[in-house]
């Protein structure tokens, strides 16, 4: 009787071993996949902000501790490019956010031709980032064939070289333009899920159009203000591609993607120094992605 | 204090040919708790959303204390709605849900707490005032949706289907203290349900509806037992009033070969009206199993404990017509037996055009 009871119990567990690894199995090629595309180059970056590694020397590879850490509190250039890279996080998101609520406010109504108009505002978000960069760097910003200057030109305004003068200000307003989408997806989702009566409730207790707004969807808006705004600065604080295009390599624009870039491959040949930069990046979007994924599970967990 | 009216009141939908509300005339008096009843579809919702300001008027109007409001936004009516899913402000406590209204007619916050907190201990809510709706139950939640509409003392309550999203029992007790509360507080209130038992218990007076067009409006025991049409006579009683087809003929009908006289009124109706054939109601009660009279088979038998229904299939006019009979409880009819039904009671004859014939 002993051996047929523990015999029982131990066919329960094989059997829950083999349940664990149907389940498994299937996501097991794109974990290695996703582990050898990511975390072997991220030991590599690691590995190389430890050493003096430049390519246009020819003293061999050297091991130097966190020096290249340590000196960065002092490279007025790394500096300038943090400094920058949170200037245009912040204004890209907050400028996408206020403008892709806004949008999302104005479709959140039935009129005709709703469907089409959704269809075309999502539109710059299916552009390609070097596309958009060139489009705006050329038909927009272009002081000679630009948009934005012929309509300065007619109204008595002398053309302005945006791209050179608020080298800043003009890759933020592109992003904005591309990630406005992204936001009034995110927000539109959040004002479809209210319930109507309770709006209504709110008509027929008195509340005003700007009240309702502030005291109730702009409540039940919150969590998805907050996904919105941390999966955008995850995204917008590795851009390089808008900054490349619109401004290249002009100082006023650069962000730390840029400036790692700048100092490895692109000319500077600085690699372990770079590879530091990199790993800065890193910490920080962990460091946002967590607060972002905590949000995210706190969404989910209001809903069930 | 408050009394309200609708006069020729109509909403017509775009795009829709026949109105929801059509030409809806009600007068609802001080106090009253008025009962919209009708199926789904017959524009009972609609009427009461025209009394909040949240559905257009298209002609006619309404007016609640002979100021016409027809053209006022909800917030300027001065009533409290209580909606189907209650429809609580997720965001908020309680005690901020119930606070809401006087916070937006900028009552002071002293002031408006104290009120929150007499209507929470009106409906039992003291305990729950610091949570939020997601953390309560259905009856609670409803509760909170009550103690919303009571603590602005408005002219009118509105009640849109408040029950519904309760279970059955839940629903039986809430439905008394509701009454109760009403009638304790003195308030108006239209009340709208598709549950007829609902509007004959609660309402002082209920009016029901079809396809947007009031039949009826009157206390539920003349609904009861004058019902002025063949549709309200089928809608109101549970189980339905037993409705057939019979020929008509001087004196009485014919029903399954059995011949039933009619009183003099209505004879004298009868006779008065066109068509060649008419409708007989008779509600369970009023038939009685006996050992002679209108013989039929019984296909079921629902006993209830203190009564039971026994349904009778009988030949009429070459078609099989199932009337319903009460029996007493306890009952040793089954399934199969052939039975003998007597009339013992009033009767209500509706014309070819549904309206009733006679007293």
């Amino acid at each position: 009787m002993a051996t047929a009871v523990i015999s029982h119990e131990e066919e329960v567990r094989r059997l829950q071993r083999r349940e664990g690894w149907k389940r498994r199995l299937p996501i097991l090629p794109a974990l290695l996949f996703t582990i050898a595309v990511t975390q072997i180059p991220f030991l590599f970056t690691l590995f190389y902000s430890l050493t003096d590694w430049r390519i246009d020397t020819v003293d061999p590879r050297q091991f130097v501790g966190v020096e290249n850490y340590v000196s960065l509190s002092g490279d007025k250039f790394f500096l300038d490019a943090a400094w920058i890279s949170v200037q245009m996080t912040v204004m890209a998101v907050m400028g996408s956010l206020i403008v892709g609520t806004g949008l999302a406010l104005l479709l959140d109504r039935k009129f005709f031709g709703q469907g089409f108009i959704r269809t075309l505002l999502i539109t710059p978000f299916l552009v390609m980032p070097v596309v958009a960069g060139f489009m705006w760097k050329t038909q927009m910003f272009n002081a000679t064939f630009g948009v934005i200057n012929w309509v300065l030109n007619t109204i008595g305004i002398d053309s302005i070289e945006f791209a050179t003068k608020y080298p800043l200000a003009s890759v933020v307003v592109v992003l904005i333009w591309q990630w406005s989408p992204f936001m009034m997806l995110i927000v539109l989702a959040g004002l479809q899920g209210q319930d109507a009566s309770v709006l209504e409730a709110a008509r027929v207790d008195g509340a005003t159009a700007w009240g309702t707004f502030r005291q109730i969807t702009f409540p039940q808006l919150r969590p998805f203000l907050e996904l919105g705004t941390l999966l955008g600065a995850i995204y917008l604080i590795q851009v390089y591609d808008h900054i490349e295009v619109i401004v290249g390599g002009q100082p006023g624009a650069k962000n730390l993607p840029f400036y790692i870039a700048q100092r490895s491959i692109g000319g500077g040949n600085r690699f372990g120094l770079a590879s530091s930069y990199s790993i800065i990046v890193v910490i920080a979007s962990i460091i946002i992605a967590n607060i972002g994924l905590r949000v995210l599970s706190g969404l989910l967990e209001d809903n069930s | 204090m408050a009394e309200v009216r609708y006069e020729a009141a109509s909403r017509l939908y775009p795009g829709s040919e026949i109105p929801a509300v059509n030409e809806l005339n009600l007068d609802i008096t001080d106090g009253e708790l008025l009962v919209l009843v009708g199926p789904s579809g017959s524009g009972k919702s609609t009427a009461l959303r025209m009394l909040a300001g949240l559905e257009t008027v298209t002609s006619g109007s309404v007016h609640i204390n002979d100021v016409d409001v027809t053209l006022k936004p909800p917030q300027d009516r001065d009533i409290a709605m209580v909606f189907q899913n209650y429809a609580l402000y997720p965001s908020m406590t309680v005690a901020e849900n119930m606070g809401f209204a006087l916070k937006q007619a900028k009552v002071p916050k002293e002031k408006r707490n104290e009120l929150v907190r007499e209507a929470a201990r009106i409906l039992d809510l003291e305990p729950y005032l610091d949570r939020k709706p997601k953390n309560l139950s259905g009856g609670q939640r409803q509760r909170v949706a009550m103690g919303r509409a009571i603590v602005r003392e408005p002219q009118v309550f509105l009640m849109d289907e408040p029950l519904s999203n309760l279970d059955a029992k839940l629903r039986v007790q809430t439905r008394t203290e509701l009454a109760d509360l009403q009638a304790r507080l003195g308030v108006t209130t239209v009340y709208v349900t598709h549950d007829q038992v609902e509007a004959m218990t609660m309402g002082d007076r209920v009016a029901v509806l079809k396809d947007g067009k009031l039949q009826q409006v009157d206390r539920p025991r003349t609904l009861y037992s004058r019902p002025a049409n063949r549709f309200v006579a089928g809608f109101i009683g549970s189980p339905a009033m037993n409705l057939v087809e019979v020929d008509r003929q001087k004196g009485g009908f014919s029903l399954g070969g059995v011949d039933v006289p009619l009183n003099d009124e209505t004879t004298a109706a009868v006779a008065a009206a066109s068509g060649s054939s008419m409708t007989v109601g008779v509600r369970p009660e009023h038939l009685a199993l006996g050992s002679s009279g209108l013989a039929g088979k019984v296909t079921v038998v629902e006993e209830l404990g203190s009564e039971s229904y026994v349904h009778v299939s009988v030949s009429h006019q070459g078609s099989d017509e199932v009337l319903v009979v009460r029996s007493g409880g306890e009952t040793d009819i089954e399934r199969g037996d052939t039975v003998h039904i007597g009339f013992n009671g009033p009767m209500h004859v509706f014309g070819t055009d549904g309206e009733r014939l006679g007293s």
